[in-house]
């Protein structure tokens, strides 16, 4: 079982990620901006972070780097899902010290596989 | 070692000494011989034939002694005019011990390769010697390079007054010009005063010559070539007759010959410089394709050939406006500066579309017009040419080459060259044009295509979001196993995101329609004060940090106008106010009548917008993209749409700001049912 932190700011696609993970037996947090999504974190210490790039008030890539700077958080996994295919964006992702990348749209199965890698062994 | 040469007396004396001398010697042996040989002559002729015989030896040896002293002395005068020439020139210390030059020592002292300012040196040295110690003498010579007459050595009291001067042809006095220019005859007049008025104009022509008593001008010539000539400025009257001239003109042929040499080189000189001057010009606009370069590279490199003291290119629609583009001055030349300046005789090369050259404006009928003269007075111009450049027929400018400092008889060499490379210069400024729209056209298309790929990477960034929710939803009530509400409210999300998508498409649409104007106005008579509020009334329960507050002017009343599309405005400016100003805050919108037109405000206090991006959020894609609006969702085509709505509205829209401070939108639009026609007929 894993523990995870979505920072989405699209509603519908908070309610699809919520949905479904819902049948798995992933512990599930969700926080709609950057800013509420570093607070979860330090609250929930997740096994993986899920976020969106573009947020309100504190977008992913500032995200990154604020769990970077922070030595109790700097290990923790974080996926970018980003609805942008283009190389330099995807870079950008893995420049901010990404673990991996996950383009919009996505498949449920995409999904919950890539929520699956990060269990703790 | 005595000084030579002695005076002729010494010589005579000397030579008659030595030939009675002989005459005894020989005497003496020949009565002792007689003696001695016993041979007694007749007693018949005692004394008489013996002493005729002696006295004709005598004469004889007497004639011979005296035309050897002769000779020596001429030998030693011509040594010593050599020496004194040579040391004259290469010391140029005053010689005024010196007796009298000479033509052996001149033409040793010409052997050989010379320069024009040493053949000066030795021909003035030369020359002194033949005349008065107080003769001015001056050695002026045709310089085909700068085609006037240029001093080159020049000895006497009023020597500094000729030392490095030019005279075009037409500077020299009219008798000098006619006589001994055109003519090539000597003049000598041995006394000025013989004819006042004569002088008093020679003296007005050229004032250095105001108080000379005699004068001569002599012309030197060279194989059918007129060289120069030499000036003698007498003090006194009667310092200089035609007598005395002759050892001058003497001198002068000799030394015509070299000066013809040595011009010969210049020549060459000077015609490789010019060839090598078009051939790099022509270098130039073949590698470059800069006009500025092109430009300044030929002017300098042609103004610098020709020596002239100012050079311009002045550019223009028409004649009557020209513009200083370019210029190149020498050193202590005042230069124009590019603004607009009055150049008559570029003006005139443009009226008359040909070169138009002048070697002195100053006496030219064709520039003594008071305005024309005192424009030309002004920029200094005294010897111009100028020729017109022009492209495809029509009148571009001129290219002007300027004296500011002498007279200048142009060659017909000259204008060859500066029309040549005005040919050359406005081949190169028509291709380097043409290459300039062509890159603004290639950097324009650039720029649009960077605007359609970002409004690509937008648009599909925005649609992928929609689709995300519509993928994933649909996704899940195809596999998993829900219930029946389950499955009703997936249903419900992907309708939601359907219709998300579907509005982002239409505005598309709807701005590529307007902006191809394919777009029509349903017009009815609207209330622009209720689309106000209901819009206003749609957005506030949805911006609950946005407290909206509404000052509706009731004056406003109904105006002509599409209502949906007026509606799609101001939902775009409320959803705008809202979306950028994420700290909330409050929004203002009001209303008002400004005489015939209906003004519509939408105030914020959010983020704002910069001063640069004012104009640019109405153009399509032109969001402003930074840090502050990344996370703020649009597809840049709102404020667009906007503007498209309102221009065929016959209104207008535009924004201030501060940033930090907040934004404002102003919208006007024309009142009333009638007006609107002539407003829309006003506003195209």
């Amino acid at each position: 079982m894993n523990r995870v932190v979505f920072c989405e700011d699209d509603p519908s696609i908070r309610k699809l990620v919520q949905a479904a993970l819902r049948s798995t037996s992933h512990e599930v947090h969700i926080a709609e901006d950057g800013k509420r999504g570093l607070s979860l974190i330090e609250r929930v210490r997740p096994d993986v972070v899920f976020s969106d790039v573009s947020m309100p008030e504190m977008d992913g890539f500032e995200l990154a780097d604020a769990m970077h700077a922070r030595p109790d958080l700097a290990h923790i996994p974080i996926v970018f899902m980003t609805a942008s295919v283009q190389r330099e964006q995807i870079d950008e992702c893995f420049r901010h010290g990404a673990a991996g990348h996950m383009a919009k749209p996505f498949t449920m199965a995409e999904l919950r596989a890539r929520v699956g890698q990060f269990s703790k062994s | 070692m005595r000084k030579l040469p002695r005076s002729l007396r010494f010589y005579v004396a000397a030579s008659t000494l030595y030939a009675a001398l002989v005459f005894f010697a020989v005497q003496f042996i020949y009565a002792l011989e007689l003696a001695q040989s016993g041979i007694v002559v007749a007693r018949r002729d005692n004394g008489d034939l013996l002493s005729s015989i002696q006295l004709v030896s005598f004469i004889v040896w007497l004639g011979i002694s005296l035309i050897a002293a002769v000779i020596m002395h001429r030998l030693a005068t011509a040594l010593a005019g050599a020496e004194s020439a040579e040391a004259n020139a290469k010391t140029s210390e005053g010689q005024k011990d010196q007796e009298l030059g000479s033509i052996f020592g001149l033409s040793s002292a010409l052997a050989g390769p010379l320069d024009l300012d040493q053949i000066g040196g030795y021909f003035v040295a030369a020359v002194r010697g033949a005349v008065p110690a107080d003769m001015t003498l001056a050695l002026i010579v045709y310089d085909d390079v700068l085609e006037a007459f240029r001093t080159i050595a020049a000895d006497g009291p009023r020597a500094p007054a000729l030392k490095d001067q030019s005279y075009s042809t037409v500077a020299l006095p009219s008798i000098v010009r006619i006589r001994v220019i055109d003519h090539r005859q000597s003049l000598v007049l041995p006394d000025t005063s013989a004819d006042p008025a004569l002088w008093a104009k020679v003296s007005e022509e050229m004032p250095v010559l105001s108080s000379v008593r005699s004068f001569g001008a002599l012309p030197l010539v060279s194989r059918e070539r007129l060289v120069g000539a030499l000036l003698l400025l007498g003090e006194r009257a009667g310092d200089l007759t035609p007598d005395k001239a002759q050892m001058p003109v003497i001198m002068g042929q000799y030394v015509a010959g070299s000066i013809h040499s040595a011009l010969s080189v210049l020549e060459a000189d000077a015609r490789a410089d010019r060839e090598a001057l078009v051939n790099r010009i022509a270098q130039r606009a073949r590698a470059s394709l800069a006009p500025d370069e092109i430009l300044r590279g030929t002017v300098d490199e042609l103004a610098k050939v020709l020596g002239v003291t100012r050079a311009v290119i002045a550019v223009g629609d028409s004649e009557a406006r020209l513009d200083v583009l370019y210029e190149w001055t020498a050193d202590g030349v005042t230069p124009l500066g590019t603004a607009p300046r009055d150049l008559p005789v570029s003006r005139m090369a443009a009226r008359l579309g040909r070169t138009i050259f002048a070697s002195d404006v100053r006496d030219d009928r064709r520039f003594t017009e008071p305005t024309i003269a005192s424009a030309l007075a002004k920029i200094g111009v005294i010897a111009i040419a100028a020729t017109p450049i022009r492209f495809g027929g029509q009148f571009a400018g001129s290219l002007a080459f300027v004296h500011t400092d002498r007279p200048r008889e142009w060659s017909a060499d000259d204008v060859r060259l500066i029309e040549s490379v005005g040919q050359e210069l406005r081949g190169a400024i028509a291709a380097a044009e043409a290459f300039q729209q062509q890159r603004a056209a290639v950097v324009e298309l650039e720029r649009l295509n960077r605007a359609k790929s970002d409004f690509v990477s937008i648009v599909s960034h925005e649609f992928r979001t929609p689709l995300t929710g519509i993928q994933g939803f649909s996704e899940m009530m195809q596999s998993e196993d829900l219930t029946l509400d389950e499955m009703r409210e997936y249903a419900g999300d992907i309708n939601k995101d359907a219709h998300r998508l579907n509005r982002m498409i239409t505005e598309m649409l709807d701005l590529d329609k307007m902006e191809s104007g394919r777009m029509e106005l349903h017009r009815e008579p609207v209330d622009l004060n209720a689309v106000v509020s209901e819009v206003v009334e749609h957005v506030r329960p949805t911006a609950p940090q946005h407290p909206v507050s509404l000052r509706l002017d009731p004056g406003v009343g109904e105006i002509s106008g599409d209502r949906d599309k007026l509606t799609q405005v101001l939902a775009n400016l409320m959803n705008n106010a809202v979306k950028y100003s994420p700290d909330g805050g409050e929004i203002v919108v009001s209303t008002r009548v400004e005489g015939a037109t209906a003004h519509v405000v939408v105030r914020d206090h959010g983020m704002g917008i910069p001063n640069e991006a004012l104009k640019s959020i109405f153009e399509r894609y032109g969001r402003v993209e930074s840090v502050a609006t990344r996370h703020i969702q649009g597809t840049g085509l709102g404020l667009p749409i906007v503007r498209q709505i309102m221009q065929l509205h016959g209104g207008t829209v535009w924004a201030e700001s501060t940033v930090g401070e907040g934004s404002v939108f102003h919208l006007t639009l024309p009142r009333g049912i009638a007006a609107s026609s002539a407003g829309v007929e006003a506003a195209s």
